[in-house]
């Protein structure tokens, strides 16, 4: 290129450049629009790049502060040692993390974000759980967490800003069962990688959430491009040649990119900083984790100007721009199909050959395929879509004034409606594919746990450390609780033969003891007959040593595990052999049951003890206020809510994860519809103005609005259930799931996109509602 | 008294200004049935603003407008939108034809707005347009047309609804000469065959020259009335 040449290019790019902000107030609004638009999309692409930079702070802070190293060696107790029980909590269904601390020496291990440990009796808490202690909404959580709070846990202690947790210095701890003697904290962050299953579902999600955003800076590159058209036209009016038109569009279009790109970069900055305010499904992040990563971010500064370039380029092939104004070849030339169709035709080909190819247990998914054919797949959709559009809207005709002008501005120009709605299209095509692989796939993320909820909803567990109670006094505590229906209470201990020989681990042979009364005990067993004073030994098929169960008239210690809370004890020569029963939480024991007749609870110590609740659970307060109950006895006394299914926690966290995708897209999306409704309605104001004039109701212009995007609305979302439905259907064939569609997800999905729109029609109507004052007349 | 010597449309000391910049400054204007009138003036002087006025758009800051029997500034906007669709027909200069919809549809959109059956609004519609020599873009758009036909078509659907006061700003402005004389003729000729009022702002002496009578705007007031023997 000769350096003439060259200078002609940017000599051109230039006024291209001052163009956009010679416009006066309409084009600086215009290149605003632009500019936030953009920057919406810029601001969400680089969230979705600090993706893995948050999860990795997340998960090393969850690292470093370990200190649930089940399975391994513990220390002996030393000076550097430290009882440790997680105490976990839920409160309104937000779990609050709790650690019960207690020093064997003067120098144990301090966790991350404490400077010492509490002593016995206090609690360091996280900011958010001291603000929730502090305020109304945690009255209910004060009685539970009722101790004086002396420290804050620092940034690195916590897993995001909003977390609940807590750290309660005791010295009530005795090492064994849930309570482990540790000589650090932290472990290695686990780097185990996904199953290809989970991966698939990853990469989709990906693809689903960020296709959208790039359908949409395109389409926001678009804004005011009549306008645009109409300047072009007076530069050749002066002499610019077809070429340098195009080059003065380019100009324009980077422009209005870098403008995107500099707003999407404040906005990134501006959403870390409010960031922390902000807490969805549990979770929370830290301003400092949301960083993107620098190779991608690169590619999102390079990409977006190049985007904008080519689609005004593009644009200006589908016009002609002559000095005396701009002719559309779209009115003449119908849009062609096959080329349209070939895109999804082409992607589905691609994923085809992957039939029945990934399932949890194989090999790596070839990731560059599923990308490139869902991605086909649903780029087909913004292909599709304007041919939809323009060959349905030619054939409507009638109707009322508002619907003729709806029509009739979409025949005139279905392109822009189009494009403005492809974006949410996109979005509803993969929703519905990746809701059908999620039912597909969840029966085998989702797992039954045994779990009878008819029978309890709740169950509370009391670990070792109760002194001669009664089971019915026990579960009458919790049956006073207002909205606890029914409550059934058993204790738990262990017995072992006098005598016995501990093993090479230094552990005595053991055996379940369960008192009950007999009511309590026909939850564990299913005796055929019971009176107080009985004694059942419950045998299964689960159970490991039959014999080494303790045999009648033999001499047990009862609480064997503690010198202090051993008590002598003969099993009765009575004792029955009875069928066992799964307990309300699915639990099936093998051991002994006596009822309080044949083994007083009151000469017991260390005993533990299980509570099923049966509850109302449309109050709210009743769960907490049996927690509160429950911590009654001890901060380490657990309440576990039962559940028939239960979803792994992967699995969980994706689906979690999808949701608050969708929910960010969906929302800017609306934004970028929005928009561009305003923009359209801006260009339309002298019409606008005219028809106030000779008396046009404001609601005949407003329901015509709504038609106008209504109309491409329901054919996008028609076109983006068939697309996605294939698409979920191919995706559950990879899987090798069967094929069934998921009208809930379909409706849902569609749903959420018509409120979205009808959101947007009434976002836009107080602007219509000003530029109907017929203050627009004067424009002339 | 004779209703005929009434005014139809009478504007009082009309005060109007946009931000600090005054529009009217004690306009007054009165226009009788059947009557053809131009408002005539230089560029800023207040005569669309006038026009605005008189035709219910603006409300003026002070001063009174009466239609017939009943004064504008008193009614709710909706009544003055309706006045505008079944009394009032309006043309404008440029941009005022629905570039969306056929000239034909164009011309029946203020019947559709006062109710009229799509079919029937249409027939009316297509009448007009043969009457002001039009009814052959009747299909097209009114980006399809030239100049002097797409303002033939305002002219129609500003007849259409047979009102009693037709405004017409600047209606031959985008026009040559001959199209601009021509849509005149036209305009005036089915006004005065309908028994409707004209108030023709326009600074054109050729086009003003086809009115009953001239008023002259300047500086925002009504400065002279110059009775034209026509």
């Amino acid at each position: 290129m000769s350096r003439h040449r060259a200078t002609g290019w940017v000599a051109d790019l230039a006024l291209g450049a001052r163009l956009v902000f010679a416009g006066g107030r309409n084009g600086l609004l215009r290149t605003l629009m632009t500019a936030v638009a953009v920057g919406l999309g810029v601001a969400l692409l680089l969230t979705s790049t600090s993706v893995s930079t948050m999860l990795d702070g997340r998960s090393e802070r969850n690292a470093a502060r370990d200190d649930q190293f089940l399975g391994a060696a513990q220390p002996p107790p030393g000076e550097r040692t430290l009882l440790v029980t997680a105490s976990d909590t839920v409160y309104r269904d937000e779990v609050i993390r709790g650690r019960l601390l207690q020093p064997d020496g003067a120098h144990p291990p301090v966790p991350p974000g404490l400077t010492r440990l509490p002593g016995p009796g206090e609690l360091v808490v996280s900011p958010a759980l001291a603000d929730l202690l502090h305020s109304p909404d945690g009255a209910l959580l004060r009685p539970r967490l009722d101790h004086p709070i002396v420290g804050t846990i620092a940034d690195e202690g916590l897993s995001g800003p909003n977390e609940y947790a807590y750290y309660l210095g005791t010295a009530r701890l005795r090492a064994g069962g849930g309570t482990l003697r540790i000589d650090h904290f932290g472990s290695t962050p686990s780097g185990e990688g996904l199953d290809p299953v989970l991966t698939l579902l990853v990469l989709i999600i990906f693809v689903v959430l960020l296709l959208p955003i790039a359908v949409f800076v395109a389409a926001a590159v678009r804004f005011g491009g009549e306008a645009r058209d109409r300047r072009l036209a007076a530069l050749r009016l002066v002499g610019a040649d077809a070429v340098t038109t195009r080059r003065v569009a380019a100009g324009e279009a980077l422009v209005g990119a870098l403008l995107g790109l500099l707003a999407g970069a404040a906005f990134f900055l501006l959403g870390r900083q409010l960031v922390e305010l902000v807490t969805l499904e549990g979770i929370s992040v830290f301003a400092g984790d949301v960083r993107p990563h620098p190779a991608l971010a690169a590619l999102i500064v390079l990409a977006v100007p190049a985007v904008a370039v080519a689609v005004a380029q593009l644009a200006l092939r589908r016009i002609v721009v002559e000095p005396l104004g701009v002719v559309r070849r779209s009115g003449s030339r119908r849009r062609r199909l096959w080329w349209r169709l070939a895109l999804p035709v082409v992607g589905a080909a691609l994923l085809a050959p992957l039939h029945g190819g990934i399932d949890q247990t194989g090999g790596p998914v070839n990731q560059a395929r599923v990308i490139t054919g869902v991605t086909l797949l649903l780029i087909g959709v913004t292909a599709l879509l304007p041919w939809l559009v323009e060959a349905v809207v030619g054939r409507l005709r009638g109707g009322s004034v508002s619907w003729q002008l709806a029509i009739r501005r979409l025949q005139l120009d279905s392109e822009s409606s189009a494009r403005m709605v492809s974006g949410v299209a996109v979005a509803v095509a993969g929703g519905i594919a990746l809701q059908m692989l999620f039912a597909g796939v969840q029966g085998v993320y989702v797992r039954n746990t045994g779990q009878d909820v008819s029978r309890a909803q709740t169950m509370v567990l009391i670990r070792d450390d109760l002194p001669g109670v009664d089971a019915d006094s026990l579960a009458e505590r919790f049956r006073a609780v207002p909205g606890v229906e029914g409550a059934v209470g058993v204790l738990d201990t262990a017995v072992s033969p006098v005598g016995s020989v501990p093993d090479e681990y230094g552990q005595r042979p053991g055996t379940l003891l369960r008192i009950a009364n007999c009511a309590a005990l026909r939850e564990l067993a299913t005796p055929d007959r019971c009176v107080d004073g009985d004694v059942f030994q419950i045998i299964d098929e689960q159970s490991p040593d039959p014999a080494g169960l303790p045999a009648p008239g033999q001499a047990v210690e009862v609480g064997f595990r503690h010198p202090e809370t051993t008590t002598r004890w003969t099993v009765p020569t009575s004792l029955r052999a009875v069928p066992g029963r799964t307990d309300p939480a699915g639990n099936q024991f093998a051991g002994l049951l006596a009822t309080p007749g044949a083994l007083d609870p009151a000469t017991l110590r260390g005993v533990g003890a299980r509570v099923y609740l049966s509850m109302d659970l449309s109050r709210p307060d009743t769960i907490e206020l049996v927690r509160n109950a429950a911590a009654e006895f001890g901060p380490a006394a657990e309440v576990q809510t039962l559940r028939a299914t239960e979803e792994a926690s992967r699995f969980a966290q994706i689906r979690r994860g999808l949701y608050v995708g969708v929910l960010a897209t969906l929302l800017l999306l609306g934004a970028s519809l929005l928009v561009g409704i305003l923009e359209q309605l801006r260009e339309r104001r002298r019409s606008l103005a005219v028809l106030v004039a000779f008396g046009t109701r404001r609601g005949t212009l407003s329901a015509s609005v709504f038609w106008q995007t209504a109309v491409p609305v329901l054919l996008g979302l028609a076109l983006a259930i068939v697309l996605g439905t294939t698409l979920g259907g191919i995706l559950l064939t990879l899987v090798r799931q069967p094929v069934r569609l998921d009208w809930p997800s379909i409706a849902s999905m569609s749903g959420i996109a018509g409120g979205v729109v009808l959101l947007v029609t009434v976002g836009s109507l107080p602007v219509l509602w000003r530029l109907l004052r017929p203050s627009g007349l004067r424009t002339e | 008294m004779n209703t005929e010597e009434q005014p139809l449309l009478a504007a009082v000391e009309l005060h109007k200004a946009y931000g600090a910049t005054p529009a009217l400054a004690g306009a007054s204007l009165a226009i009788r049935a059947g009557e053809v009138v131009a408002v005539m003036g230089p560029s800023g002087s207040g005569k669309s603003t006038l026009l605005h006025c008189l035709a219910g758009i603006v409300p003026p800051d002070a001063g009174t407008v009466r239609y017939r029997d009943r004064e504008l500034s008193a009614m709710s906007d909706a009544e003055r939108s309706a006045l505008r669709r079944s009394e009032f027909g309006f043309v404008f200069q440029f941009g005022q034809l629905v570039p969306e919809l056929t000239c034909l549809e164009n011309v029946a959109l203020p019947l559709r707005l006062s109710g009229i059956r799509r079919r029937e609004a249409e027939r009316r519609a297509a009448d007009w347009l043969a009457r002001l020599e039009v009814g052959d873009v009747a299909g097209k758009r009114p980006g399809e047309v030239s100049g002097g036909q797409g303002q033939r078509v305002a002219v129609a659907r500003a007849l259409v609804t047979a009102p009693r006061v037709v405004f017409a700003d600047e209606p031959t402005g985008a026009l040559d000469s001959l199209a601009g004389e021509q849509v005149m003729r036209l305009l005036t000729a089915a006004a005065r065959e309908a028994g409707a009022a004209v108030m023709l702002v326009t600074h054109e002496p050729r086009v003003a020259a086809y009115a009953d009578r001239e008023v002259v705007v300047r500086d925002g007031r009504t400065r002279e009335t110059v009775l034209a023997d026509r």
